[in-house]
């Protein structure tokens, strides 16, 4: 037996508590290790020491109106006790009821219960596409619908925008831009304007020192 | 119901109960004397709303639940209230107690926690109360040795000691405090601190172990 497994089963030793064989082997090293034996008795006399404040007792008649005054107080948190109140004594009441280590383990259970459910819903929903509306009666049932879904189809194509129109040259000289009216396409919509084409001219305020006045 | 209602009416119902003194209990349980039920018995008729019931609880562990919470916060006022707290708060949620363990068990772990809690709350704040130490120490086979052993160096009066001592346990952690208290001052055993304190057994040793370490460093005067 080491050192410090005998230091462990001191207490044990002066209660009477190891079985016989562990209690024989923890006696013999204490009368081999002097520094153990010193230790147990410092154990003991530290023990003794301790167990006189059993003798620190309040009167004996402190205790007589320990009844009345727990009836009193009982009372009165019952009196006084509003909605609030009451929803805090009682989440108070459940902490001190239930260790600190019993809300850990459902905090973090619950924190579980989470993570698995994004993992979930994050594994279903495949990227580039909404999530969980497929077919027609998903469509109904949701909420949400798409543009493509309510707007009519186009009227025209692009092709045939272009063989109605003149070419851009014919038009507008080269170097300038070019806007056409969405008119032209065949959508009874609001006007709008297509920037086909922007010629590049950088603006700049400096004074360009090509020009003389 | 709205929620609101449903307490009111329920701690309306407790607040009944509590201003019940037991005298008032209907006339055929007059020829029980609960005093010498079971606790079993007495918590499943203070769940039926028999408060004299819950009575006979408070007054058969009013004194241990004392002394536990007086040692670890070495001060009688804060002791008295966390007792009268604990016992409010165990009647308060006496019908979610379903007998797992003890009633002893449960109210000593509601006493134990609440102190602890308390304690961390007032870390900068000790005052102690002194001047209790009944009669009996004076004939204490280990106070009479101890004092037996007084040299010039270190005279040791009964106040004295007494401070030391709750100085020295005050310098614990909150949770090594309770272990000593429990298992060295009040004699309980490890298994039944484990239960108190939810944690294993070798939990319980380890504490106590590092403690009384601690205390053989504070109290070398005296060892």
């Amino acid at each position: 037996m080491n050192c410090s497994k005998a230091q462990r089963l001191f207490d044990d030793l002066s209660r009477d508590r190891l079985p016989e064989q562990l209690s024989r082997e923890l006696r013999q090293h204490l009368d081999d290790c002097t520094d153990c034996r010193v230790m147990e008795q410092r154990a003991a006399r530290l023990q003794r020491l301790l167990a006189l404040k059993r003798h620190e007792q309040p009167a004996p008649e402190y205790f007589h109106n320990f009844l009345n005054e727990f009836h009193n107080r009982l009372a009165e948190t019952t009196e006084r006790v509003g909605v609030w109140e009451g929803i805090i004594a009682r989440m108070e009441n459940a902490l001190t009821v239930k260790p600190g280590h019993t809300w850990r383990y459902g905090f973090a259970g619950a924190m579980a219960t989470v993570l698995a459910i994004g993992t979930v819903w994050m594994g279903v929903r495949q990227p580039g596409q909404p999530a969980a509306v497929t077919g027609p009666s998903a469509a109904a049932r949701s909420p949400l619908t798409f543009a493509s879904d309510v707007l009519p189809a186009p009227q025209s194509t692009p092709k045939s925008i272009a063989a109605t129109l003149p070419a851009p040259s014919e038009i507008v000289p080269a170097g300038s831009v070019l806007i056409m009216p969405a008119t032209s396409r065949a959508e009874p919509s609001t006007p709008r304007y297509m920037l086909d084409h922007i010629a590049i001219t950088p603006a700049s305020y400096e004074v360009a020192t090509s020009v003389h006045f | 119901m709205k929620l609101s209602q449903k307490l009111k009416l329920g701690f309306a119902a407790q607040g009944e109960a509590a201003r019940r003194p037991a005298h008032a209990a209907p006339p055929e349980e007059h020829t029980i004397d609960l005093r010498h039920e079971d606790d079993e018995t007495l918590v499943t008729r203070a769940q039926r709303g028999e408060a004299a019931a819950f009575d006979v609880l408070v007054e058969r562990y009013k004194e241990r639940l004392y002394a536990t919470v007086y040692h670890m916060t070495s001060n009688h006022e804060d002791a008295n209230d966390l007792v009268q707290e604990t016992f409010i708060k165990a009647y308060k949620s006496l019908n979610g107690f379903r007998g797992r363990s003890s009633f002893y068990t449960w109210v000593y772990r509601i006493a134990v926690n609440r102190t602890i809690n308390f304690l961390k709350r007032r870390r900068n704040r000790n005052q102690y109360s002194l001047d209790d130490a009944d009669s009996g120490i004076q004939t204490d086979p280990d106070f009479v040795e101890l004092m037996s052993h007084v040299t010039p160096r270190r005279e040791v009066g009964l106040n004295e000691l007494q401070q030391r001592l709750n100085e020295a346990l005050q310098k614990l952690s909150e949770p090594h405090r309770a272990v000593v208290t429990m298992h060295d001052v009040q004699g309980m055993t490890h298994a039944d601190i484990a239960k108190v304190m939810k944690c294993s057994e070798g939990t319980v040793r380890s504490r106590l172990f590092y403690a009384r370490q601690q205390l053989q460093a504070l109290l070398s005067d005296y060892l």
